[in-house]
């Protein structure tokens, strides 16, 4: 009981400590943590309206386009800040109470309520202020978000490690994750995409989290090509691997 | 009590392989402040985190008795992004003690004025000295391993420390790496030396310092 008390005890510590100072210089504090992601799908919402009247789903190009970005975002935010966890709090890890797992579930927690209240914000702002009614079914909308928050985790548990021990991946994965936002369908239906061609961008696990997200929203969206089997397999196994190289690797995220 | 049970730690660093410690056994008892000892990169510094339990060893074990401080020393546990006031609030909630009475405690005693809520980026590391003394004196431990720290500062403020130090010492332990033998014999009961990946334990702090005077000179 002792070592679970200890643990929820450093994680809340952890958590006021990442809220205050994430954004702690600026006047309005946590508030960005808010409104810089809100503002931003807001403006490249407006932005995309502007050059391509009809979305490929529904009648509202923003939501159709904001629906895509920020499940996007369930795993892109997520997976950005976790990725630096253990490295932002290396000063903290020198209390022998304070465990880099504690910094990643710290993290983890506060961008899942991060990302939700965006999405509650931008999404309510949305459907709001549309003309048609919106019928939305959330347990898709609620296992898309879990699912990308899970394969976030277990991508940033693998690079929290493989980023301290190789400096060189975290060049490539970087290049490597920057397009992602183009090719996972934000911007398009991977329905519409002609057959070899959809194979592959079928492949990409976020492209099914986005399909499973936007099914929450239009109920007419058939999701062609949307396999739940192959996303739950991969995040899971993200997940199991990225818990094993993490536990695995204690010593290199003590940094000794 | 802390004690080491065939415990193991080797240092690594781009394929160099160092012994701390290799097989090392031995108890510290309650109640006797004990002076570490041993040139510079024998691995006292590493030796106090694994006390601390902030590192783990390779083999074996070290069983502790009773509540051991975080190692205390001139670079600090501090994240430099927060202020000296967060970093404290951070430490009476982790240890789960009162934190406006902790904050209250170490801004008197620390004196550092309004840089008490600057980040602890902008401190010189005198200021993060007696920032770091002053928290670790606000929390109740039963051994407090200290590194080094008591070198710094000006004559006033070591008054101090040492005034806080001896009054705490009166019912908890240290455990102390220095390399002025001179602070060793003021806190210090007995000693261990660190050579060559070996810990000796001296009952008397006066031989074991002898015992590394004539180490540093063999070589």
């Amino acid at each position: 009981m002792e070592y679970v008390a200890t643990h929820l005890r450093v994680v809340a510590a952890l958590l006021v400590r990442e809220m205050s100072t994430r954004f702690g210089s600026k006047p309005g504090g946590y508030v960005w943590a808010l409104l810089d992601p809100a503002a931003h799908i807001l403006l490249m919402t407006s932005i995309f309206q502007a050059i391509a009247h009809t979305p490929a789903l529904g009648t509202s190009f923003a939501l159709f386009f904001a629906t895509g970005y920020i499940a996007f975002q369930f795993y892109q935010a997520m997976n950005g800040y976790l990725n630096a966890a253990v490295k932002a709090n290396k000063a903290l890890l020198s209390y022998p109470n304070v465990a880099p797992i504690d910094t990643i579930v710290a993290r983890f927690v506060l961008q899942m309520g991060t990302t939700s209240l965006v999405a509650f914000i931008v999404l309510g702002t949305i459907v709001a202020t549309m003309r048609v009614d919106t019928d939305l079914h959330w347990p898709s909308i609620l296992e898309a978000i879990a699912l990308a928050c899970l394969f976030g985790l277990g991508v940033a548990l693998i690079n929290c490690v493989l980023f301290l021990k190789y400096p060189l991946y975290e060049q490539v994965f970087g290049i490597v994750n920057r397009p992602l936002f183009l090719i996972s369908g934000v911007f398009f239906l991977p329905d519409s995409i002609p057959a070899p061609y959809r194979e592959l961008v079928l492949i990409n696990p976020l492209v099914h989290i986005i399909m499973g997200f936007r099914k929450g929203f239009y109920p007419e969206y058939r999701a062609i090509g949307l396999d739940m089997d192959y996303l739950y397999g991969i995040a899971f196994l993200t997940l199991f691997a990225g818990m094993l190289v993490f536990t695995l690797s204690r010593k290199t995220l003590r940094n000794e | 009590m802390i004690r080491f049970e065939q415990a193991t730690k080797y240092a690594r660093t781009k394929g160099i392989k160092k012994p701390i410690i290799e097989d090392a056994s031995l108890t510290l008892n309650r109640g006797k402040s004990v002076g570490l000892l041993g040139r510079n990169g024998a691995g006292k510094s590493t030796l106090l985190r694994l006390i601390a339990g902030a590192i783990k060893l390779d083999g074996g074990r070290i069983i502790r008795r009773g509540k051991i401080s975080w190692p205390l020393g001139f670079a600090g546990s501090f994240q430099s992004s927060m202020t000296g006031e967060q970093n404290v609030r951070f430490v009476a909630r982790i240890y789960g003690v009162n934190t406006e009475q902790l904050i209250a405690y170490v801004e008197d005693f620390a004196e550092l004025g309004p840089f008490f809520k600057a980040p602890v980026g902008t401190y010189s590391s005198g200021m993060k000295a007696r920032l770091a003394f002053g928290l670790s004196m606000g929390v109740n431990f039963d051994y407090y391993l200290v590194d080094e720290i008591t070198a710094v500062g000006d004559t006033n403020f070591k008054k101090k420390c040492q005034a806080v130090f001896e009054t705490r010492l009166q019912d908890s332990d240290v455990v102390m790496v220095s390399h002025s033998t001179g602070t060793i014999r003021d806190y210090c009961d007995c000693g261990v030396v660190l050579e060559k990946g070996k810990m000796t334990y001296y009952e008397n702090v006066e031989d074991a310092i002898r015992a590394h005077d004539k180490n540093m000179k063999e070589s």
